[in-house]
């Protein structure tokens, strides 16, 4: 796509250092970090259909090299990633230059996101989609019993692959505590039912972006997406916090807050 | 001024002739003598604690709840009881009255006349076993008399030291030798009737009074029928009907019938502001301590409603006001001004029917369920017979004007309500302050009577398989009687890592801690369980005894099987016998996992930085250089004063000009203090005990000061009117600006015949919410020195509530008497100040007469200005890592009982920084920061508790949300490896960072998680059994 | 023992509470000292602070078969570290409703604040506990660990 050369092309020349996008080779999508305007993966830079957290090789990126400034294509999920990546310190928003797509109409239904494009959009046309709520209501239908079984039901499916965490552009953490043999027992297919899943649910309260990236890799089809999109909403409707959101924005169980915020909390 | 002199001579002088006495003795056990004896022992001096009842604790144990937060009382003043009994350098001498004191400062004799108890405190474990045999009651003290208890009691279930007494008034083996059930039931052996009372002489360098107040006797004011009719009880015992640990629970209900209240009064002054009684002066704490009774009231009985009858509403403490008015106008507490003249009891329903004069003057009777008398205080006994102190006409500890701890006497300090009706807060402010004074003159002594506890060296039980002893506590027949010990040791022995499991009839008794010893070492123990009683009282004791085997005191876990099991099971004893070995295998499980743990130690730059040079900051300084410190002193200004420069005499008449500028002399003259005027702070780094501070001067130079404490001194300012005319109208002064031509000899005064003050200018007004709290006073001085100056001139206060508490009350009654005019208004209305065709006249609807318009053409209109924050506070404050209130005024770190002290360790505050208030509270409150300061820069190094949090940089990703967590600004940042670190000289062990650390890298010692997972699977495995 | 523990079994109602130092294990002890009969079926972690209190703690406690989990610390405002129990009030809503969405009953988790003058309340806040777990009977998710063999027991 020669749009995205040119404004690749423009941004090494404008100050940044590097930029980080996708390439399509013959039909293999790859990440790939372009560092001058000669280099030969810029034929194959294309804005595509496929996703990837690009985010988390940025994290490792910034890391290594601390003086570098890197442009990087964001769609919608991307920006809010980044945006709460930077909150967790993970990700120098100052450093960076983001550089938007949206996605199309198709994609866009396709994935059912919340905000299918970014805030500064270089490419393509901002639609509008509405994410899917079926599985959440389907759910809260059901009483206590009910629900349990049917989670229980879809997490038997599960065969303990890290999928979901693996390509999670949230996940960062050195040590996982689904790996923890106190919570999660070793060797044990499928894993110990709810904790497995409600450990990952809960420390994606505040944090998923609803990218949908784990419900894509999970080979047992669990709604995965779903799950984490209701911990938002539980997350928006008791501490009001929605995360991707603006950079301003705390995420308040990273904070103490005041005395008031929990009277106010408690009367609720 | 004399005694100031002679303490200082006494911090010197008398210490280079001959070493005084390192230890002091502290009359008075409740919460200010509390805070003086732990603050003395933690500065290195041993302690006698005496009080004349068989418990610390004094009435702040006896509260409910705390104002202005509302907080429970006990739960803030039992970890202190704690500590005094936990800490070996103080001895708590009970029942205990003072006898004389002789003697020279540093050197003193206390003789104290000490009661018998009956029981051995040594022997005696607090089981209760004696309290259920004994056949007598009586009305229990505890609970204000309104339920009883037995003869033979533990004071009350907190009570320090935690071992029962007899009422030997009442004792049946006592009076008349018969029964004995106590001695016979006691499986420690502890009651002995051969005790006799005796006396004996302590040797110390100072002593501090601190015995508190007597409450007024509410039956004096014969027109309330208290003691007559069943439902007038005093503000005392409506606060026990108020504690959830209480004769009623909590259930706010009638003494005549157990019925709920639903019309409730308050009878404010009751014994206060009342000549007729002889107490003239103000008792200050009522007028804050009804609000928070009918607060909680209502918190309990949503539906009731109470009434304040009250004259003036003093709400002139730090966020009193706010207090104050939410009450009012969010909570539904209703206040009515008027005095109550009179009380009659209805027969039939015992309602109360109350008589008073309404705001018009006219006679209202109104009827209630209950009536509370909001009772004063007064002078506590043996002030002048046993210490030997000159007191005031209301028989209240005499002293210094500028520096109330210091009593007339040398070598005795007085602190708390024994000196002047006050709150706890101000109380735990002149403990501490007291403490820090007695160690001026003491520290040439210090540490030279403290115990300190020798240990064998710790063994290496690193790569140790865990070895895990057991004993179970039959604590008589408290445990015995309920649980099935023996079944429990049988299940201990099977237990994983379990390699030795006994019962103990006591476990903590003396003979138990050699023979504990003895087993650890017998059977190469590496770990130990104790199954008793609670860890918040016991824990210590355990632990000092692992480590005196050479076990690191952290390999030790307890479980509870008394409080959380015996006792609360009684009626099943298997349940209890289960639940007890339940118990035992999660403490078992969890003490396998626990590591040793070491105490975290960093040095100390014994140096201070006071940042302000007025009144406070002076104080703070000289006070920190008399006890042998250097202090670093910064005061942006480029002379040393501040606020106080405009300030000419306080209410005795002294000269407060005179008093600055010594202060300022001294500063000048002490040369462990480098004082740099014209200075601002520019960056402040470190931590407790290494601070790294720069500062700069008007040229720009830059100065880096390395200390171990910080004191915030910087003052505050005065509200600038705009309005009533103030900077058009040269008439129309601030009382600052009065009272210097007052202090001038102004002849142009005498010839003034109107002045109208104005009070409240710029407080309790919504942008300033609060009371300024020392303009009442400084209007009702300057009225009467104009007075004095000028007899025929009029003058006429206009004012909302007159807040002369304490002992300022005499000035207000001696200015009304003088023929000063107070005139109130009320909130919703302000005095109209206009320029009539060059007349100056003010108009107020006077409040007290109806509303009716009061023109007054006056010659001077004065304003009573209040105080502000100090702007720059916005700026230290980052620095400092120490947060302001919404008016601009630091925030302590806790509002009762840590008065002076931030949340940040090795910061402190005073003076006006804090909040408004008179010199002397300022210079109480310097002398109390200097003292926190100094328990710091004392220390060769800061030892830190075992149980902190660590980061695992390994497994940090560096989110920093464990930072932002962090109440105490214990973690920090690492940019370099991008990985949270916990000072541990910080940390206080909450561990509110580890649970949000979801790669389990943040981890609390001694509360891990893997260590509670241990427990949780214990507790599940052991039900699944 | 094992014998008798077992015959009521579905009557047999477990509860884990999590106690904060300051407050509620203080409330506990004062409710023993007043002698508070509450059912023996609680058994108590103390922990320094519930801020300390991690929502895995909670997942483990019901993962491994209790039929309810409390939590109980000081009121807020009194907080022996100012705050600590702001985290819990805000982590409590969203495990709280978590739980909810996964299809566990509401009232197997409870949230109480209780300070140490408040040992009636604590004994109170037990028995109330028990009965309404009583009510929702033996958790859901108990009985998955009781075949595994226990080391040692």
């Amino acid at each position: 796509m020669s749009d995205l050369k040119t404004i690749v092309k423009e941004k090494l020349a404008g100050g940044a250092d590097a930029f980080l996008c996708l390439k399509n080779e013959e039909g293999t999508v790859l990440p790939a970090l372009i560092t001058d305007a000669d280099s030969p993966d810029l034929e194959f830079v294309d804005v595509g259909e496929s996703r990837y957290p690009l985010g988390r090789i940025l994290i490792d990126l910034q890391r290594e090299y601390p003086d570098k400034r890197f442009a990087v294509l964001v769609r919608g999920c991307d920006e809010r990633a980044l945006i709460e990546l930077s909150k967790l310190e993970q990700i120098d928003l100052d450093r960076l230059v983001m550089v938007g797509v949206a996605c199309s109409t198709e994609e866009a239904e396709a994935c059912g996101c919340p905000r299918p494009y970014p805030g500064d959009i270089a490419l393509g046309e901002k639609v509008e989609a509405a994410p899917g709520r079926e599985v959440i209501d389907e759910v809260e239908s059901l009483g206590d019993a009910e629900r349990l079984g049917w989670w229980k039901e879809q997490f038997s499916r599960c065969i303990k692959c890290y999928g979901c965490r693996n390509i999670c552009p949230m996940c960062f953490c050195k040590d996982c505590a689904l790996e923890n043999p106190h919570l999660v027992e070793p060797g044990v297919i499928p894993p110990d039912f709810p904790s497995f899943h409600i450990i990952r649910a809960l420390d994606m309260t505040g944090r998923c972006i609803d990218c949908g990236l784990c419900e894509e890799a999970c080979p047992a089809d669990i709604p995965l997406r779903s799950l984490y999109r209701k911990m938002q909403d539980i997350m928006e409707d008791k501490l009001e916090y929605r995360a991707g959101g603006s950079v301003e924005e705390k995420n308040p169980l990273s904070f103490l807050g005041t005395e008031h915020d929990i009277e106010k909390l408690e009367q609720e | 001024m004399a005694d100031k002199k002679q303490s200082k001579k006494a911090g010197s002088e008398a210490a280079e002739i001959r070493k005084p006495v390192g230890a002091v003795m502290v009359v008075g056990g409740g919460v200010g003598g509390i805070q003086a004896s732990l603050e003395l022992a933690n500065m290195g001096y041993k302690v006698y604690l005496a009080d004349s009842s068989p418990s610390v604790g004094g009435v702040m144990g006896m509260l409910d709840k705390t104002f202005p937060t509302n907080e429970c009382s006990m739960c803030i003043l039992s970890p202190k009881m704690v500590e005094v009994a936990s800490n070996i350098n103080i001895e708590v001498i009970t029942l205990a009255d003072v006898l004389s004191v002789e003697g020279e400062v540093g050197d003193m004799r206390v003789k104290l006349r000490i009661r018998p108890r009956y029981v051995d405190i040594g022997k005696c474990t607090g089981c209760g076993d004696c309290t259920a045999k004994c056949p007598v009651k009586i009305p229990d003290p505890y609970n204000a008399g309104l339920d009883t208890t037995r003869c033979i009691r533990v004071p009350f279930p907190q009570a320090v030291p935690g071992a029962a007494v007899i009422d030997p008034e009442v004792c049946r083996w006592l009076t008349k030798e018969k029964c004995g059930n106590c001695v016979k039931v006691c499986q420690a052996g502890a009651v002995d009737f051969d005790q006799k009372e005796r006396e004996e002489t302590f040797q110390v360098g100072m002593v501090i009074a601190a015995p508190g107040y007597r409450p007024f006797d509410a039956g004096r004011k014969t027109e309330y029928g208290y003691g007559v009719n069943q439902n007038v009880v005093t503000s005392l015992e409506f606060e026990r009907i108020l504690g959830a640990n209480g004769p009623t629970q909590g259930h706010v209900v009638r003494p005549s019938d157990g019925e709920e209240v639903k019309k409730l009064a308050f009878v404010q002054c009751v014994g206060s502001r009342d000549t007729t009684v002889g107490n003239g002066y103000c008792s200050s704490v009522c007028c804050m301590y009804a609000t928070k009774q009918a607060l909680i009231a209502k918190e309990h009985l949503p539906g009731i409603e109470p009434t304040i009858f009250f004259i003036d509403m003093r709400a002139y403490g730090k966020d009193f006001e706010k207090y104050y008015t939410a009450a009012e106008s969010r909570h539904g507490v209703r206040y009515v001004r008027g005095l109550i003249s009179g009380i009659r009891e209805r027969q039939r329903t015992k309602n109360l029917l109350l008589r008073y004069a309404d705001e018009a003057g006219c006679t209202q009777e109104e009827e209630f369920d209950l009536v509370v008398l909001s009772i004063g205080l007064e002078a506590p006994c043996g002030l002048k017979e046993g210490l030997g102190l000159e007191v005031n006409e209301y028989g209240f500890a005499e002293a210094d004007p500028f520096l109330p701890v210091l009593s007339s006497r040398p070598g005795v300090l007085v602190c708390g309500a024994a000196q002047e009706p006050r709150d706890i807060p101000d109380t735990v402010t002149q403990a501490t302050a007291a403490a820090g004074i007695a160690s001026q003159a003491l520290h040439g002594a210090r540490n030279t009577l403290l115990t300190r506890r020798e240990h064998p060296p710790e063994k290496d039980v690193g790569g140790e398989e865990p070895r895990v002893g057991a004993i179970i506590c039959r604590c008589g027949s408290n445990i015995g009687g309920f649980v099935d010990v023996p079944a429990v040791v049988e299940y201990a022995k099977e237990l994983p890592g379990v390699v030795w499991a006994e019962e103990r009839l006591y476990a903590c008794s003396q003979d138990a801690q050699d023979w504990i010893r003895q087993v650890v070492e017998e059977n190469g123990l590496n770990r130990l369980v104790v199954a008793s009683c609670t860890p918040r009282t016991h824990q210590p004791l355990f632990r000092e005894t692992l480590q005196s085997a050479g076990v690191n005191k952290y390999l030790f876990e307890m479980a509870n099987i008394r409080e959380h099991c015996s006792w609360v099971h009684m009626q099943e004893p298997e349940n209890a016998t289960r639940k007890a070995q339940y118990l035992v295998k999660m403490a078992v499980e969890k003490a396998r996992r626990l590591e040793p743990l070491v105490e975290g130690e960093s040095g100390v730059i014994p140096r201070g930085l006071v940042i302000g040079g007025g009144v406070a900051g002076m104080n703070a300084a000289l006070n920190l250089a008399a006890s042998g410190f250097q202090v670093y002193l910064v005061e942006k200004e480029d002379e040393l004063g501040g606020l106080a420069r405009n300030i000419h005499f306080n209410l005795k008449g002294e000269d407060v000009q005179a008093y600055v500028k010594e202060l300022a002399d001294r500063v000048e003259r002490e040369e462990l203090i480098t004082a740099f005027t014209a200075h601002e702070i520019v960056d402040v780094g470190g931590f407790v005990g290494q601070f790294k501070t720069l500062i700069r001067d008007a040229e720009g130079r830059e100065t880096l000061l390395e200390h171990g404490a910080v004191i915030v001194a910087t003052g505050g300012g005065q509200y600038q009117p705009t309005e009533y005319l103030r900077g058009e109208d040269g008439r129309v002064l601030t009382q600052w600006e009065l009272e210097k031509r007052i202090a001038e000899k102004d002849p142009a005064l005498a010839d003034v015949e109107r002045v109208v003050m104005i009070q409240c200018v710029g407080s309790r007004e919504e942008e300033r919410p609060y009371c300024s709290k020392v303009c009442c006073t400084e209007a009702a001085k300057n009225a009467l020195a104009l007075k004095e100056l000028s007899p025929r001139t009029e003058v006429f206060v206009l004012y909302r509530d007159v807040r002369t508490y304490g002992f300022r009350e005499d000035i207000y009654r001696e200015a009304r008497e003088a023929g000063v005019v107070f005139s109130r208004f009320d909130d919703d209305v302000r005095p109209d100040v206009r320029d009539v065709a060059g007349t100056l006249q003010v108009r107020v609807p006077d409040a007290n007469l109806a509303g009716e318009m009061v023109v007054l053409n006056t010659d001077l209109v004065v304003l009573s200005t209040g105080i502000t924050a100090n702007p720059d506070n916005a700026a230290l404050a980052p620095m400092l890592k120490v947060p302001r209130n919404a008016e601009g005024f630091f925030l302590e770190a806790h509002m009762k009982l840590r008065p002076v002290d931030f949340a940040t360790d090795g910061v402190f505050v005073c003076g006006l920084a804090h909040a408004p208030k008179s010199i002397e509270e300022s210079v109480s409150q310097a002398a109390a920061a200097a003292a926190r300061a100094e328990s710091i820069l004392s220390k060769d190094k800061i030892v830190t508790e075992g149980v902190v949090a660590v980061v695992d940089a390994d497994k940090c990703s560096g989110c920093g949300i464990c930072l932002q967590l962090c109440p105490f600004e214990a973690v920090t940042y690492d940019e370099e490896k991008k990985v949270a670190v916990v000072n541990t000289s910080l940390c206080k062990g909450c561990g509110t960072c580890t649970a949000a650390c979801t790669a389990g890298a943040s981890r609390l010692q001694g509360f891990r998680s893997d260590q509670i997972f241990e427990q949780i699977e214990a507790a599940a495995s052991a039900w699944r059994e | 023992m094992a014998e008798e523990s077992k015959k009521n079994d579905e009557e047999d109602i477990r509860i884990l509470a999590f106690l904060c130092n300051w407050c509620s294990y203080a409330g506990a002890d004062l409710a023993g000292v007043s002698r508070f009969q509450y059912p023996p079926n609680v058994l108590d972690v103390r922990v320094m602070c519930t801020g300390t209190i991690s929502p895995y703690f909670v997942i483990k406690a019901f993962q491994e078969g209790m039929d309810g989990v409390l939590i109980a610390g000081c009121h807020i405002g009194d907080c022996h570290y100012l705050k600590g129990n702001y985290m819990t009030a805000k982590r409590f809503q969203v495990l709280r409703e978590a739980l909810k969405f996964l299809g566990l009953e509401e009232g197997r988790l409870r949230l109480e604040w209780v300070s140490a003058a408040e040992g009636e309340k604590y004994a109170d806040v037990i028995r109330s506990f028990t009965e309404e777990v009583k009510a929702l009977g033996p958790s859901p998710l108990r009985g998955k660990k009781a075949a595994k063999a226990e080391v040692g027991a």
